[in-house]
C-alpha cells in the first residue's frame, strides 16, 4: 500500500528543509544516545571518573547477575499478563462504546482519562485503593466476608501493578480499536442481520477478522510498553532504599546507572532490552503475514 | 526509560553548552551552589548569600535547590559533563564515593592558611570528612537521632513522658500501653514507629545499645547478623509482630510512611529535620534521649556537608563562601531555619538554637552527641544500604522470617562491600 503524494522537483527541496529540525533532533538525541549507550556498554563508568574499557564484562554480567536475571523474569511475567490484558479489555471497551448513545463522549473520555493523567498522581490514588487496612479494595472484600489481601506485598505486587498498568493503557487501546471499528462498513452487519446472525456471531465473524490490523498494531504497541513499564512500578512498589519488590528491567537499568554508579552495566542491560524487543517485533511481523487480514 | 533518555539528552546538551563557556579572570566572580532541600531552605540560603555578598562585593552566588532524588541525578550529570557547580552539598555517608573518584577539591591547603577555622566545630561532625590526604569537604549542620513523642497521646493515657532513664524495655512496655484498637479490632494508634529501611533513624541505635555493630572497622564485613545485633532485631520484630505496637511497613505505607506525622503513632526516633513539619502538622510533641540498652545508650550522628568541585574555576572564592557559612553569621541563619543543628558550638549552645520559635527540648539534640556513633561512612554506601534496607523489606511487611532473611541480607551486603573495595 502506498500513501500520499510523491514530492516533485522544488517540493523535494522544501521537504528536506522542513524535515531538518526533526532529523537533527533524531540524530543528536535518539541516535546519539543510542550510539553512546552501545559504546558505554563496553566500558566501566560511574559518571564521575573516565570510562575504562571493560570488554564484554558487562555482557557476561547479564547472565550472571542474579538481580538482573530476576528483573528480566519480572519483565517477562509482567508482559505475559499485561499484553493480552490490554488488548482484550480495550477491544471490549471499544466495542461497547462504539454505538450511538446519548453521552457516549462522557464514557469515552472517562476511559481515556488515565492516559492524560500524571502517573504519579494516579499511583497515589491506587496506593489508597490497595491499602491493607484503609484500602477501598479490602473494604469491598470484607463486605463479602473475604480475607483482606496485602496488595502491594511481594506476593501480590505483580498482579496489582499489572492491573494498574492495564487500567492506564485501556484508553489508548480503545482509541485505536474505535478507529478500526468505525472503518468497518455497516453493510456487512446489515447483511448479517438479514441472514439472521446474532450479536456474538457478528462479533466473531465480522468484527474480529476485520479488526485484525488494529489488534496487530495494539499488540505491538503494548509489547513495547510492557518492556518499558516503569512509572507505576516505581511509584507503587518502591521501598525505603529505592529498590522495588518487583524490579523490572527498566528499574534495574535506572538503579544501576544512577544509584550504583554502574553506567556500563546499565547500558548493556538497555541493549539487551532493545534486542529482546526487536526480536519480538520481527516475530510479530512474521506472524502478521499469516494472521492479519487487510481488506 | 523516559528518565534515562532525558538524562542522556541532558549530558549531550551540557556537553554542547560547555564548549561555549568562557573562563573569567579578575573582576566580579559568579559562584554556583547546588543543594538538596525544600523551598523553605532556599529562602534561608538566599538570605545567607545576601549576607555573604554584602561582605564580599566582588562575589555573587547563585543557589539551586532540588529534591533529594533529582539532586543526585543532576549532580552526577553535571560532574560527568565536567561542568559541576562550584560548590555542592554532600551527605556524609556518600562523601567517600565522591572523594575517592577525585571530583572534589582538597581543602587542606586552604585550611592550613586559616588555622583555627575548625576549632569551634563539634569534632564528631568533622570526623566523617577526614581522609589521610586531609579534608575534601566540611560539615555545615548535623543531625542526632532523638526520641520524639506525642504529648497528647501520653496525656490521654495518663502516662509519664519518656525520660533519660528509659531502657528499650521501658520503651517497649510504654509502646504496648499506647497502642489502641478500635471496635472493629483494627489498630487506631501505635505506640512506636521507626524507619525500618534506614539504619540512621531506625535500627542502628537499637543494635549499638545491645552491644552489636553495623560493620567491622575496615568496612569489609557486615555485622548485622551477629548475636548481639540479632537481639536488637528481635526486639524490633517482636514489637511489630508480637506486641503489634509498631505498624508494619504495609500499615505505615497507608499513612505516607511517617505515622508520627500522621498523628497515629506516639513515639518515633528521628532527627531535627522533622521538627518544622511536625509543628506545621500542629502536633503537640517533644523530644527525649534515646533509651538505654544492655550495652549502654547510643544514638547516631550524621552531618550534611558541602564540598568544592575540583573543576571549579574559583576555588579560593568558593572557600570564602564555605568559611562564611561556618561563621557565626552563617550558622546563626542556619539555626533559625530549624531543620538541623548548627555545627558551630557557640551558636548551637546559644539562645538562637536553644530558644527557637518551635519550643521543644533543643538541648537533647546537642546532649545526644555525647553518646552518638557516627553513621558509618564507606564506599558503595548506596548499594549496601539497598541490599540491607530493601533486603529486609519482606520481614517488615510480615512476609519473611527474620533470621533467615538476615542470613541472606548479610551475604548480599558483604558482596557489595567486596565489589567496592
Amino acid at each position: 500500500m502506498e500513501f500520499g503524494i510523491k514530492p516533485l522537483g522544488r517540493e523535494r527541496f522544501w521537504l528536506w528543509i522542513l524535515l531538518v529540525p526533526t532529523l537533527f533532533g533524531l540524530v543528536f538525541s535518539a541516535f546519539g544516545s543510542l550510539l553512546a549507550t552501545i559504546a558505554l556498554s563496553f566500558a566501566h563508568w560511574d559518571l564521575l571518573g573516565s570510562p575504562a574499557w571493560a570488554g564484554v564484562e558487562n555482557y557476561i554480567a547479564l547472565f550472571t547477575d542474579a538481580k538482573f536475571l530476576k528483573s528480566l523474569a519480572n519483565t517477562a511475567v509482567f508482559s505475559v499478563m499485561y499484553v493480552p490484558g490490554v488488548v482484550i479489555i480495550s477491544l471490549l471497551v471499544a466495542v461497547l462504546l462504539n454505538r450511538k448513545l446519548r453521552g457516549i463522549g462522557v464514557f469515552r473520555t472517562a476511559f481515556y482519562l488515565p492516559a492524560v493523567t500524571s502517573a504519579v498522581a494516579t499511583a497515589l490514588v491506587w496506593n489508597m485503593i490497595y491499602g491493607k487496612d484503609t484500602g477501598i479494595l479490602n473494604y469491598v472484600l470484607e463486605l463479602f466476608h473475604l480475607a483482606p489481601v496485602c496488595w502491594l506485598c511481594t506476593s501480590h505486587a505483580m498482579l496489582s501493578v499489572v492491573i494498574v498498568n492495564i487500567w492506564g493503557a485501556i484508553g489508548e487501546g480503545m482509541i485505536i480499536f474505535l478507529a478500526g471499528l468505525t472503518a468497518i462498513p455497516n453493510e456487512y452487519y446489515e447483511a448479517a442481520t438479514v441472514d439472521g446472525a446474532g450479536g456474538l456471531r457478528k462479533f466473531f465473524q465480522i468484527t474480529l477478522p476485520l479488526i485484525t490490523p488494529s489488534i496487530f498494531f495494539q499488540v505491538l504497541l503494548s509489547t513495547i510498553n510492557a518492556f518499558q513499564a516503569y512509572d507505576y512500578i516505581y511509584m507503587l512498589t518502591r521501598q525505603g532504599q529505592g529498590d522495588s519488590n518487583i524490579p523490572v528491567v527498566v528499574f534495574s537499568i535506572y538503579r544501576n546507572a544512577w544509584n550504583f554508579g554502574n553506567y556500563g552495566g546499565a547500558s548493556a542491560q538497555a541493549i539487551e532490552l532493545t534486542v529482546i524487543v526487536a526480536v519480538l517485533m520481527l516475530l510479530y511481523f512474521w506472524l502478521e503475514k499469516r494472521f492479519v487480514f487487510y481488506e | 526509560m523516559k528518565k534515562i533518555a532525558f538524562s542522556l539528552l541532558m549530558v549531550a546538551v551540557l556537553l554542547l553548552t560547555a564548549c561555549g563557556a568562557k573562563t573569567a579572570s579578575g573582576g566580579p566572580v559568579q559562584l554556583s551552589f547546588m543543594m538538596w532541600g525544600d523551598p523553605a531552605e532556599l529562602t534561608v540560603w538566599n538570605q545567607i548569600v545576601k549576607d555573604f555578598e554584602a561582605a564580599n562585593p566582588n562575589i555573587t552566588v547563585s543557589v539551586e535547590v532540588s529534591d533529594w532524588d533529582s539532586y543526585w541525578t543532576k549532580l552526577k550529570t553535571l560532574l560527568a559533563a565536567k561542568t559541576p557547580p562550584d560548590m555542592f552539598a554532600i551527605d556524609a555517608p556518600l562523601y567517600l564515593d565522591y572523594q575517592s573518584k577525585g571530583v572534589l577539591l582538597n581543602l587542606q591547603p586552604y585550611l592550613d592558611k586559616n588555622p583555627g577555622m575548625l576549632d569551634g566545630l563539634y569534632p564528631q561532625t568533622l570526623q566523617a570528612y577526614q581522609t589521610p590526604q586531609g579534608y575534601f569537604g566540611l560539615p555545615r549542620d548535623f543531625q542526632t537521632i532523638v526520641l520524639f513523642y506525642n504529648k497528647t497521646m501520653f496525656d490521654k493515657a495518663g502516662m509519664a513522658y519518656p525520660t533519660a532513664d528509659w531502657t528499650w524495655d521501658d520503651l517497649r512496655a510504654a509502646a504496648k500501653k499506647l497502642t489502641l484498637t478500635g471496635s472493629d479490632g483494627k489498630t487506631t494508634q501505635y505506640g512506636f514507629s521507626f524507619d525500618m529501611w534506614d539504619m540512621e533513624p531506625g535500627y542502628s541505635e537499637a543494635i549499638w545499645s545491645y552491644g552489636g555493630s553495623i560493620l567491622n572497622a575496615d568496612h569489609t564485613k557486615t555485622l548485622l547478623g551477629e548475636p548481639a545485633a540479632r537481639q536488637a532485631w528481635q526486639l524490633l520484630y517482636d514489637m511489630t509482630f508480637v506486641d503489634k505496637s509498631v505498624p508494619d511497613s504495609t500499615a505505615s505505607g497507608q499513612y505516607g510512611g511517617d505515622t508520627f506525622l500522621a498523628g497515629v503513632s506516639a513515639m518515633t526516633p528521628l532527627g531535627h529535620w522533622v521538627v518544622p513539619g511536625y509543628a506545621d502538622a500542629k502536633l503537640n510533641f517533644d523530644a527525649a534521649p534515646m533509651p538505654k540498652g544492655p550495652a549502654g545508650r547510643f544514638t547516631s550522628v550524621n552531618s550534611a556537608g558541602f564540598v568544592i568541585a575540583k573543576g571549579s574555576k574559583h576555588p579560593a572564592q568558593a572557600f570564602t563562601f564555605l568559611q562564611f557559612v561556618l561563621s557565626t553569621a552563617g550558622q546563626t541563619r542556619l539555626a533559625e531555619l530549624g531543620f538541623a543543628c548548627p555545627v558551630l558550638k557557640s551558636i548551637a549552645e546559644s539562645p538562637t538554637f536553644l530558644n527557637q520559635k518551635i519550643a521543644i527540648n533543643q538541648q537533647v539534640f546537642l546532649d545526644s552527641l555525647q553518646y552518638a556513633n557516627i553513621k558509618p561512612v564507606f564506599k558503595g554506601y548506596d548499594e549496601w544500604a539497598s541490599a540491607v534496607g530493601d533486603g529486609m523489606a519482606p520481614v517488615w511487611s510480615g512476609e519473611a522470617d527474620l533470621n533467615k532473611t538476615l542470613d541472606e541480607v548479610v551475604v548480599a551486603a558483604d558482596a557489595v562491600l567486596a565489589k567496592n573495595k
